[in-house]
């Protein structure tokens, strides 16, 4: 594999977002203070309280251990959490700070989910893998839940690498396609009387977002698939499904096929795949993971995606639009309720034109 | 100013060099300061008669100690220990960075007419070769017996020179015996760095120790203290520095052999 010199997606992150979907009520990263804030933020959107230990050169120095047990202790005495995770970092990694020890003295070690991951792990699902080895070894999941979700989480950074923003050197940085002209071609479409397959092979929460595409045309021909299983994964992430599966029936929108549960779309994306290769649509949206579903240059497709290096990267692959949905992340976190997107508000304008 | 770093094999004799060298350089009016960068704290306790406060002690109360309390003094030779963790945590390596980054932004070194870095054992991380790498010191010193392992460390100590590109001022026969010179000798020629001083085994470096002073003061018209004065004289005149070569394991074996 040759080296990326983009920035990637950090596996502290990736084990303190797996250790939200275990519904762990707080996370201290045993780190500088600065480290993950980004994504700790995020956290704290979605309700997980998350601490640091706030290293600095004089515990690198004569260790840390001492700072992450006075961590712990505070925080279960003022905030007496059901499950502590314990992320590391690359100075407490280095230094070789061991983090189930400082929880054992602390007195947490009964509630407490250490990870020994830091950002030179490797591909950022090693961080959730590691989560998932530790939640099946202290027995908060079964071994069978344990070993499904690594070959998911292995298949998706295989897709990462083939496919994905792991896939070259360098990857550089695409705005997006104008959302609404990208509406007004959905519509001309389906005036024209094609027919439209919309696809939502999302990760996760982020489906709360992709889900308003659906409910952008739920007064169209459009026949959507749909990766929102509600008995295929973690509690919590049943529980999304169960949400969005809700809130579309309130509005009267059928799911033709349900592709696969909201931890799957590596293989919910094969499964429309082949349906949509079958069905030969005049026109594909596929939301959340588009590039999981590999019918580009065999189907016209509409790729709606986060981040402005994932458009990119769809765009040099061949989808014929693509759409940044650059809030989709954020949006998604703190809340049960599906929320509005670029392209269904695009989808709504243009409808009412 | 001149300023050397001591390298070699642990307990080949670092820190007792480096204390004697800095108290007869001492006696001639020299200014000294002599830098222990061990975290065992033991370069300068021969010279001051007990162990000084390190700097990273310091620092870790309070955030920039003034120089004042961490230069300790006797007569014109000034002694700084960095220190460093407790055996087996933190990170001894980032230690010797940050004290040595501070202490050298609050101290002149040119005010010194000759420094001398007591550094641990082998150079095992990129934070311990900070000295040699980051120029600190104009040459390193290296100092190693006849012994296998103490010349196999000196080879080592070699390979780190030769890659970080850092240049030495030559090799010291430390515990030196009548008939185990032939093969530093061969060493220091595969090598390519002269053998600048010959300090022979003596009893007198313990018993110094157990009064916590140097050998030079207890033995003043000894042997081994002309074998010091000798060293030290070398050091302060020669403008020798030379990036050295390396041997493979091979050509280390080859060393002891006796038809090579
Ligand atoms: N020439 C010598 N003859 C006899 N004993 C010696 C000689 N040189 C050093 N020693 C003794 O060897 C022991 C180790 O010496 P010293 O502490 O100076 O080694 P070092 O290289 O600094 O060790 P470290 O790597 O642990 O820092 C001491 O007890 C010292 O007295
Ligand atoms: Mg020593």
């Amino acid at each position: 594999m040759s080296l990326i010199i983009h920035p990637r997606p950090s596996p502290i992150a990736a084990a303190m977002y797996m250790m939200r979907d275990l519904n762990v009520d707080v996370i201290v990263i045993h780190g500088p203070s600065g480290c993950c804030f980004g994504p700790a933020r995020l956290l704290e959107k979605d309700g997980v309280k998350i601490f640091t230990t706030a290293l600095s050169d004089r515990e690198f120095i004569f260790g840390g251990e001492r700072r992450l047990i006075e961590v712990l202790k505070k925080i279960d005495a003022i905030f007496n959490p059901k499950l502590i995770g314990v992320v590391g970092s690359c100075a407490s990694m280095i230094i070789g700070e061991n983090l189930k020890k400082a929880a054992e003295e602390a007195g947490v070690i009964e509630k407490a989910l250490c990870c020994n991951i830091h950002s030179g792990y490797g591909d950022n699902t090693s961080g959730a893998i590691e989560v998932l080895k530790e939640a099946s070894n202290i027995g908060l999941i079964t071994k069978e839940e344990y070993e499904r979700q690594k070959k998911l989480l292995e298949m998706a950074s295989i897709l990462e690498r083939t496919r994905g923003t792991a896939r070259q050197e360098y990857i550089g940085n695409y705005a997006g396609d104008n959302p609404d002209e990208v509406a007004r071609e959905i519509l001309k479409v389906l005036k024209e009387g094609g027919n439209i397959i919309c696809v939502l092979n999302a990760k996760k929460e982020t489906a709360f977002v992709y889900a308003d595409i659906m409910l952008a045309l739920a007064q169209t021909s459009v026949k959507f698939l749909a990766n929102i299983d509600p008995n295929i994964g973690l509690p919590r992430i049943r529980e999304y499904s169960k949400e969005i599966l809700r809130e579309l029936k309130e509005k009267g929108i059928e799911i033709s096929l349900i592709t696969g549960g909201l931890d799957e779309y590596p293989i919910s994306g094969e499964r429309a795949k082949e349906i949509l290769l079958e069905e030969r649509p005049d026109l594909a949206i596929i939301a959340g993971i588009p590039h999981a579903v590999a019918v580009e240059g065999k189907i016209r497709t509409i790729a709606v995606s986060a981040g402005t290096r994932a458009s990119y990267n769809l765009k040099s692959i061949g989808y014929d639009f693509v759409i940044n949905e650059e809030n989709a992340h954020r949006a998604s976190l703190g809340n049960r309720r599906i929320q509005k997107s670029i392209l269904g508000e695009s989808i709504r304008r243009i409808l009412k034109e | 100013m001149k300023s050397i770093a001591i390298y070699g094999k642990g307990g080949i004799g670092k820190s007792t060099l480096a204390s004697n060298i800095a108290a007869f350089l001492g006696t001639k009016g020299l200014k000294i300061l002599l830098v222990g960068c061990d975290p065992k704290v033991d370069s300068a306790i021969n010279i001051i008669g007990h162990r000084i406060t390190p700097l990273l002690e310091l620092m870790k109360i309070q955030s920039r100690p003034p120089s004042e309390s961490f230069i300790f003094r006797k007569g014109e030779i000034h002694c700084v220990e960095i220190g460093g963790p407790e055996p087996g945590i933190g990170c001894a390596g980032r230690g010797l960075i940050v004290g040595i980054n501070y202490l050298l932004e609050n101290l002149n070194v040119k005010d010194f007419d000759f420094i001398i870095f007591d550094v641990p054992a082998d150079i095992v991380c990129g934070g311990l070769a900070i000295v040699a790498k980051e120029g600190y010191a104009e040459g390193v010193l290296i100092v190693t017996s006849d012994e296998f392992t103490s010349l196999y460390a000196a080879n080592n100590i070699c390979r780190g020179l030769f890659s970080l590109k850092v240049p030495s001022c030559g090799i010291v026969y430390n515990k030196a015996t009548s008939n185990g010179l032939k093969f530093v000798r061969k060493f220091a020629e595969k090598v390519e760095l002269p053998i600048i001083g010959h300090v022979p085994r003596s009893d007198g470096f313990i018993n110094a120790e157990r009064m916590r002073t140097t050998l030079i003061e207890i033995l003043p018209n000894s042997e081994v203290t002309n074998a010091i004065i000798s060293l030290s004289l070398n050091l302060l005149k020669s403008d020798f520095r030379k990036i050295p070569k390396w041997l493979s394991m091979e050509e280390m074996e080859g060393i002891f052999s006796e038809n090579s």
